[in-house]
């Protein structure tokens, strides 16, 4: 009788339980999209003053913001070849004072306006972005305007920024991520001009001040650089505004000297970094080529983020959630004046460096074979995190100063839906062929006593130090025993008694 | 439906569409739309945080944001994530003392999903011994990596003991090992049944909707989950400290530290006092900018290679403290910080200040301000925080003028109010 009363009490509770559940059936899966809202883009305005300084804008009116960005075509490739990373400090120097101002009363104007003012380089250019509030433009240009004309840099100023780069760089030596990819960088661009981003304390100690001057008045000129304002202004008024502040600056003709990427590196190479005593072990693997045409760039977009591009990309999966290797592992498309570059990522546990690097090699094989619910999914994430990539004032005004410098055409701006929406299986896997089959040059950052001996096993290694200096040369295991036609495996088993 | 107070109105040029209401159920709903990208911003606010723990049971409301992840009815564990990693959505969650948030950003055709996940969690999360387990011992191993590698790390918690005095907002945030071990999974689903109920959170989206469509997706995942009930009261907190009448000074050695450093505090008024906005600029004054007044005078002491120094205002619960903290080369380069910034601050209190350089540090703080609705995540979080810590939720659109109202004279009477040598705590860090 009891059990028969426990029952139809289990029954009563099931009963209600599904009662419940059925009178919110909603709750049981998520709710179907609704459709896609169109991204509607302000057009980019653009006009070319007097002295060749081209100036666009974009009008934006939902914040009280102007966001200035300069793009200079004066990047890293650009130092002199005596002064590798000259391009980087003169960009560190912009700032640093004028005829009128010293580099302390620039700090206050920018806190004056309300303002946040940054300069960035890279391979190819310069972007000083200068965020204020809107009423206070005049004194924006101003200061703009005094730093390019005007500029008067100060012994101490370059002693101080000096001191400030060779003490970065002294504590980025002991960074696994950083060691690891400018070890990177070197190799894949060698003999490039995209190599001289990296440089040696002993660089630092050539900067002087005349280089410095020689540099910026032959690159730092209104013909080799673009201007786009954001904000609630027109055209019309910013180009008189920019004018009035900026038509002093002179143009001079500048030798281009933009050498083309080619396919690199020709064959497999694998380079450890010893980092002594970190925890870290840092995988650097990158292809270079030369600059993909426009379709292509889209299906390269689409295969990076099946492969790497984000949390639930096939790399992170794998390495991360599947095999616990990695802390994060991702990979990324590049794309410069020059060429590209496939570049991928991972921070591993350094036991298990070199079964990371096998993993990412078979991911890469995985291109191959990409089917299509795969690529549509890609390009969902895709077109549905574009906008989340624009929205923030300051993210959009960066992306405009991207379309500008690259030269990619306004029309980038509003096709880009319709460009990823093309890319099908087939184009991404014939793109994987033509860009990712090739020869990866890898590199490893770590602790070398602790993965020297593993790392052999895959291939022959190269062993820099931490500056980048070559050490030695390490075969790989067995290598000598398979040349005599033993399996490399037969050396390692332990003698039989 | 309690009401609609819609309110449109402009925060010195920048537009902020807002309007709040309350379901039956007691979630307070707050609606910004903004039609610039089709995106949208959802933002989840419950009151609940350290300053909610007992003694002895520290750690359960930092446990609980991990735990929100684990899986709910409708929601297989850890797949929250990717439902809005698969839409090209971002997300992330954070603990403080004060409360916990949780927010997502996807595209606008999207927000049907967030509110779905979002309800779920709220409604009937899987609390699994297993997913407690794992969550706790996750803490655990995290707990001693972080005392073993962060230097300054307990002379943070050392300081934080001093400043904020009771147990409540004195504790940390993330546990100590003993209590976390102690902690039971009963404790856990009571914190959960307690502090995550609609009518202790706030539900705040930002961005690009159609309001009635909004609100009838709000109703339908939000308006039957229970509320805990008209006595619900969770944040019971002891009243704010006065201000010392008595300098505490302690020096403590750090094993990790690489250089001497110093901390030094303050108590101020309680947030909601009509002091902080004063305070607030008071902080950018000291703080805020390069050309701020204590970084540039400290930057003539210390080495320019030394990450700068920093000070904050830093509010628990109804208990608000002005924090700074500064690595230095020598114990004595500490000591001449210390007299540096009491001489600076005795400066300020003798003197109105331009209103030249006062109208700089306004519009440094304005520029803060409107950079928090820049984005519609920032501004989905900023208005339901704004919601949790205002007294007046309506006066919201009046605060940007209020601070930018402030005079020097207040200025002077706060700084000699509040930042006296008497009130003040000092921790010296020494290397080994």
């Amino acid at each position: 009788m009891t059990r028969i009363r426990i029952f139809l009490s289990l029954a009563a509770v099931l009963w209600a339980t599904l009662l419940y559940a059925q009178r919110e059936p909603f709750r049981r899966n998520p709710p179907s999209p609704e459709p896609l809202q169109q991204l509607k883009l302000p057009p980019i305005e653009t006009a070319v003053l007097s002295n060749r300084l081209s100036v666009s804008v974009v009008y934006r009116d939902d914040i009280p913001f102007i966001s200035l960005q300069l793009v200079v075509f004066a990047g890293m490739s650009f130092s002199p070849e005596r002064s590798p990373g000259m391009a980087i400090f003169a960009a560190q120097m912009l700032g640093r004072g004028s005829l009128i101002h010293s580099a302390s009363e620039f700090q206050e104007i920018v806190d004056s306006v309300g303002g946040t003012f940054s300069v960035s380089v890279n391979p190819d250019y310069v972007l000083v972005s200068f965020h204020f509030l809107e009423e206070y433009l005049d004194q924006a240009l101003q200061m703009v305007g005094e730093m390019l004309l005007q500029s008067n840099f100060s012994e101490r100023e370059i002693a101080s920024a000096r001191l400030r780069v060779t003490y970065d760089l002294s504590e980025k030596d002991k960074d696994p991520e950083f060691v690891g990819q400018r070890h990177l960088n070197r190799l894949l661009f060698d003999h490039h001009p995209y190599a001289k981003g990296s440089f040696t304390r002993e660089a630092i100690r050539t900067w002087n001040l005349k280089d410095l001057q020689d540099f910026f008045g032959r690159t730092y000129r209104p013909n080799n650089a673009h201007m786009i304002l954001t904000g609630s202004l027109n055209l019309r008024t910013a180009v008189r505004k920019v004018s009035t502040y900026l038509n002093l600056w002179q143009p001079q003709e500048i030798s281009a000297n933009l050498v083309p990427l080619a396919f690199a590196p020709e064959k497999p190479r694998l380079c450890l970094v010893d980092v002594p005593q970190t925890q870290e072990s840092v995988i650097y693997m990158g292809t270079s080529y030369p600059l993909p045409g426009i379709p292509e760039y889209f299906d390269l977009k689409v295969l990076n983020q099946v492969l790497g591009g984000t949390l639930n990309s096939r790399l992170f999966m794998n390495l991360r959630e599947s095999k616990a290797f990695a802390k994060f592992a991702f990979s990324e498309t590049a794309v410069w004046a020059a060429g590209g570059a496939f570049i991928i990522r991972a921070n591993v546990r350094p036991e298990v460096a070199a079964a990371s690097i096998q993993e990412i090699k078979k991911e890469i094989e995985g291109m191959a074979s990409l089917s299509s619910e795969e690529i549509e999914q890609a390009k969902a994430y895709l077109i549905g995190h574009f906008p989340l990539e624009i929205e923030s004032f300051e993210d959009f005004s960066l992306k405009i100063a991207d379309i500008k410098a690259r030269g990619a055409g306004d029309e980038s701006w509003d096709t880009y839906y319709e460009r990823v929406s093309l890319v099908n299986a087939e184009r991404a896997v014939a793109a994987a062929k033509k860009y990712l089959f090739r020869p990866f040059l890898i590199v490893v950052a770590g602790d070398k006593n602790r993965l020297a001996d593993q790392l052999a096993e895959i291939d022959s290694i190269e062993v820099f130090d931490n500056k980048g200096q070559f050490l030695t040369t390490v075969n790989r295991k067995g290598a000598a025993d398979e040349a005599r036609g033993m399996r490399p495996e037969f050396q390692r088993r332990p003698r039989q008694k | 439906m309690i009401g609609l107070a819609p309110a449109a109105q402009d925060q010195n040029g920048a537009s902020l569409s807002l309007s709040h209401y309350k379901l039956k159920n007691g979630l307070e709903v707050i609606l910004s739309e903004d039609f610039s990208f089709p995106v949208v911003s959802v933002a989840v606010a419950y009151n609940a945080g350290s300053i909610h723990e007992s003694p002895g049971k520290t750690g359960l409301a930092y446990l609980m944001e991990d735990l929100m992840f684990r899986g709910s009815a409708n929601v297989p564990p850890r797949q929250h994530n990717n439902y809005i990693w698969r839409k090209g959505g971002e997300l992330n969650a954070s603990a403080s003392e004060d409360r916990t948030l949780f927010y997502e950003t996807v595209p606008s055709n999207q927000l049907g999903l967030v509110l779905w996940l979002e309800s779920d969690r709220m409604k009937s999360l899987e609390l699994t011994e297993r997913a407690f387990e794992d969550a706790r011992n996750s803490l655990l191993e995290d707990l001693p990596l972080r005392r073993l590698t962060i230097p300054y790390h307990d002379s943070f918690l050392a300081f934080d003991q001093l400043l904020f005095f009771d147990f409540s907002r004195a504790h940390s945030l993330l546990g100590t090992e003993d209590d976390i071990r102690n902690l039971t999974f009963e404790e856990a689903k009571n914190f959960y049944a307690t502090y995550y109920v609609p009518n202790n959170a706030v539900l705040c989206l930002a961005g690009s909707f159609d309001r009635q469509r909004a609100r009838d997706l709000i109703a339908r995942y939000f308006e039957t989950i229970p509320s805990r009930g008209n006595g619900f009261h969770p944040a019971l907190q002891p009243p704010p400290s006065p201000p010392k009448k008595e300098r505490i000074v302690k020096t403590l050695v750090d094993d990790l530290a690489s250089a001497p450093a110093f901390h030094l505090g303050f108590r101020l008024s309680p947030p909601s006092s009509d002091e902080f906005y004063a305070l607030r600029l008071i902080d950018y004054i000291l703080f805020r900018g390069r050309s701020s007044r204590l970084t540039r005078r400290l930057e003539n002491i210390r080495s320019p290679l030394l990450s700068p120094a920093s000070g904050d205002i830093e509010i628990r619960g109804n208990q608000a403290v002005y924090k700074i903290f500064a690595t230095v080369n020598t114990p004595a380069m500490a000591e001449q910080c210390q007299s540096a910034i009491f001489s600076e601050l005795e400066k300020l209190k003798i003197a109105y200040m331009s209103e030249s350089e006062l109208r700089r540090f306004k519009n440094l703080f304005k520029k803060d301000y409107l950079w928090r609705i820049s984005s519609t995540r920032e501004r989905a979080i900023f208005l339901a925080e704004s919601y949790l810590t205002m007294d007046h939720f309506d006066d919201l659109p009046l605060e940007l003028q209020r601070y930018l109202a402030v005079t020097p004279r207040e200025i002077v009477t706060l700084l000699n109010r509040y930042f006296k040598t008497e009130n003040s705590i000092i921790v010296n860090v020494w290397t080994k």
